[in-house]
């Protein structure tokens, strides 16, 4: 029985319907408790996440700043491939993310977006991925993604537009994102433990800003 | 860690090849009475003769891993009589010698591939070989004349596990490099070379040795005159072992002195020093193509030789490097292109792939002709292995350089990554500046304070006039100062959010009071 329990606590084994990940599983902390718990821990690393939503600018990027603060300060890099606008460091720095650390690559078709951001996940210095795609892509290329990411200890998360909600996508967690009063809502659309099945929107509120100096 | 003390100093004296023992005049003097051979110390000479019988042909780089069956190749000595200097073995099928005239080989050949045959680039070649064998012994004399290289083997036999491993050794880097060679071994340079043109399998390592060697090779085989070997013929002498048996002077007397030096150059009764080769400074390849290429994909196998090569070199040499720049030579022009590291690294499989994500780029212009690498900046090899900190696992990751980037410019350009550096100016929109190696960006100190009134908003972008928004919450007020060139820059920052769910980063100017859309919030 000891020896049945061992095998079911492995965490290579995936049982449908276990709620949580396997224990173990490398996180980086969101910085929202909801969140951390919604998902497991924090944003998984070692695995592709899709973020659907428009318009750009609702806050689904800041979102994901106390992800890139601890990623930044563990030495790890983060690579922001085509991001729709420049972003701000100073802005990034005050929140704790090393500004030297984050690299910026730009491409402008999503097949290209696509392939650096596999270089990115190949390369161990990275743990953190933002990119940015456009249109449809081929479940090909995002398959060749997930493989990356799964064998990598980065997190990769990827900006969509939310019709691609309409295309299936091997990505291992795909949430849905909306702006909503003061913060943001977020729908997971595919991903394990209970907050997919229950179908429950997640409300994010917005940080208060910090007040100038 | 460049090797000064590898290299003869500048003021070394010229070699003393005329250690003649035996003055040309007559009377002879008493010959040397049985000088005794150095003892057989382990220190003792040994020499090693790299013959490369097939250069001129095996310089050209094909482009693909198989010669086109069927095509023979010629290599062609210009001059009033043109003669073939090499032939491809297609080409010896079918009945060209070297040496026979071009028109006789036109004859007996369908259609032959042309090339002229280029002395300057045989020689550079054979000393850029010498630089490779560097990695073998610190003595090395290349002969280009002779297509010859020659290394002082005595010392590094033990490091190599023996002659014999030694040699299997340099035939395989040889030969990983494209060139097949003839290597004979023996206690002098003149047996050595001996040997090597015999193709001889033999290793003598004693003075006994080299005698039962060299005593069945035919007089024919030995580099004398033609007179000297017909009057040596008439004597009924076959062997070199019928020469040994024969006293000194008799032979001096009959022969002349050149015959006794030989015999004692051989034997290495008479030291043969040879100057030892310095490596130029700079790496430089260049590489004929057998046939014009028209198609970047097809550049990737004689770039790997290339490659490889430089490799070996570098190898030789003790030295690494971060950059190179690859020229494709056309009929007319030249394409040159760049690629740089993150890290010194010397790995031709690493350089091939990024030169191949860089090539996909190319559109060739013209057919290319030939292949040139360039670098002249040679670094001193990182002190820990490069291997070492790639492959150090998980977290243990982050004190790596990334290696991605320079695969990604390869690919995209050189322009699609750079980091970003802070000016350290409080507007906004002139605070950083692009910084096109964000690998070797530094820990920034903490922030101007003046960058931290703004707020901390993710994303900028010029200013935009806009309407004044509904209900913006206060952030702070950006003062005058040095950064506003005489303009009044003060601003006062706010957020807001837009009908679409937006977080805009705003700002009122103070002097016009309209508003500003300066970035997104996040």
């Amino acid at each position: 029985m000891a020896a049945l329990d061992a095998l079911l606590e492995h965490p290579a084994l995936w049982r449908g319907r276990s709620t949580v990940p396997p224990a173990g599983t490398p996180v980086w902390p969101s910085g929202h408790p909801p969140l951390d718990h919604a998902l497991g821990g924090g944003w998984p690393r070692g695995q592709l996440v899709e973020l659907l939503g428009a318009p750009f600018g609702c806050g689904e990027t800041r979102l994901l700043a106390p992800m890139l603060a601890a990623c930044g300060q563990a030495g790890y890099r983060i690579a922001l491939i085509a991001p729709p606008a420049t972003p701000w460091l100073p802005g990034w720095q005050a929140l704790g993310i090393p500004a030297e650390r984050v690299l910026l690559i730009r491409a402008d078709a999503d097949r290209d977006r696509l392939w650096a951001s596999e270089q990115c996940l190949r390369d161990p210095a990275f743990g953190a991925l933002l990119a940015w795609l456009q249109g449809p892509v081929e479940i090909a290329l995002l398959r060749r993604l997930r493989l990356a990411a799964a064998e990598s200890r980065a997190c990769a998360i990827l900006y969509r537009p939310p019709q691609a909600a309409q295309q299936p996508s091997p990505a291992h967690q795909r949430l849905q994102w909306q702006p909503a009063g003061n913060g943001l809502r977020l729908h997971s659309l595919k991903g394990r433990g209970g907050w997919t099945r229950s179908g429950q929107p997640l409300h994010i509120p917005d940080p208060q800003p910090l007040p100038g100096t | 860690m460049g090797r000064p003390a590898r290299h003869s100093p500048p003021g070394t004296p010229p070699p003393r090849h005329q250690l003649s023992l035996i003055p040309d005049t007559s009377p002879l003097p008493a010959p040397e009475p049985s000088r005794p051979p150095p003892p057989d110390a382990t220190g003792h000479d040994h020499w090693m003769a790299v013959e490369l019988p097939h250069l001129a042909l095996e310089q050209l780089a094909r482009s693909e891993p198989t010669p086109a069956r069927g095509t023979p190749l010629l290599i062609v000595e210009s001059g009033p009589r043109q003669r073939v200097h090499a032939a491809s073995r297609a080409a010896r099928r079918a009945g060209a010698r070297p040496g026979i005239a071009l028109a006789d080989a036109l004859a007996v050949l369908d259609t032959p591939h042309l090339v002229d045959y280029d002395p300057a680039a045989l020689h550079a070649q054979v000393e850029r070989l010498a630089g490779v064998l560097l990695q073998f012994s610190d003595h090395v004399h290349p002969e280009p004349a002779a297509q010859r290289i020659m290394l002082e083997v005595g010392r590094s036999r033990r490091l190599f596990g023996g002659l014999e491993a030694l040699r299997e050794q340099t035939r395989q880097t040889l030969a990983a490099l494209g060139f097949h060679a003839r290597i004979g071994l023996a206690r002098s340079p003149a047996a050595a070379r001996l040997l090597a043109g015999l193709r001889h399998p033999e290793i003598p390592e004693t003075a006994e040795a080299l005698r039962r060697t060299l005593g069945p090779i035919p007089l024919q085989a030995l580099p004398l005159s033609a007179a000297t070997c017909e009057a040596l013929q008439a004597t009924g002498l076959r062997r070199l072992e019928d020469l040994l048996r024969l006293s000194r002077e008799a032979l001096a007397q009959r022969h002349g002195a050149e015959l006794i030096r030989l015999l004692d150059q051989l034997l290495g009764r008479q030291p043969e020093t040879l100057p030892r080769f310095s490596p130029a400074a700079e790496l430089d390849l260049p590489l004929r193509l057998e046939h014009e290429i028209h198609a970047t994909t097809a550049l990737a196998f004689p770039l790997k030789r290339l490659l490889r090569q430089a490799e070996a070199q570098l190898r030789g040499i003790g030295r690494s490097l971060q950059g190179m720049a690859l020229e494709l030579q056309h009929r007319e022009t030249r394409t040159r292109l760049e690629l740089a590291l993150g890290e010194p690294d010397i790995r031709a499989t690493q350089w091939l792939e990024l030169w191949q994500t860089r090539l996909e780029r190319v559109t060739l212009k013209a057919p290319v002709i030939g292949l040139r690498l360039h670098a002249d900046r040679l670094l001193d090899p990182p002190t820990t292995s490069a291997a070492l900190l790639t492959t150090a696992p998980g977290d243990h990751a982050t004190a790596t350089l990334p290696t991605a980037p320079a695969r990604i410019r390869a690919r995209l350009g050189n322009a699609a990554v750079c980091g970003l550096e802070n000016r350290r100016t409080p507007l906004p929109e002139a605070a950083q500046r692009p910084c096109p190696q964000p690998e070797a960006l530094h820990h920034t100190d903490t922030l101007p304070a003046a960058q931290g009134v703004c707020g901390n908003a993710f994303w900028v972008q010029e200013p935009v006039s806009i309407a004044p928004p509904v209900a913006p919450q206060p952030l702070g007020r950006l003062e005058d100062g040095w950064w506003d060139h005489g303009h009044d820059q003060r601003r006062d920052y706010a957020l807001a959010r837009d009908p679409h769910g937006r977080r805009l980063w705003l700002f009122r100017c103070l002097r016009s009071g309209r508003w500003f859309h300066q970035g997104y919030w996040g």
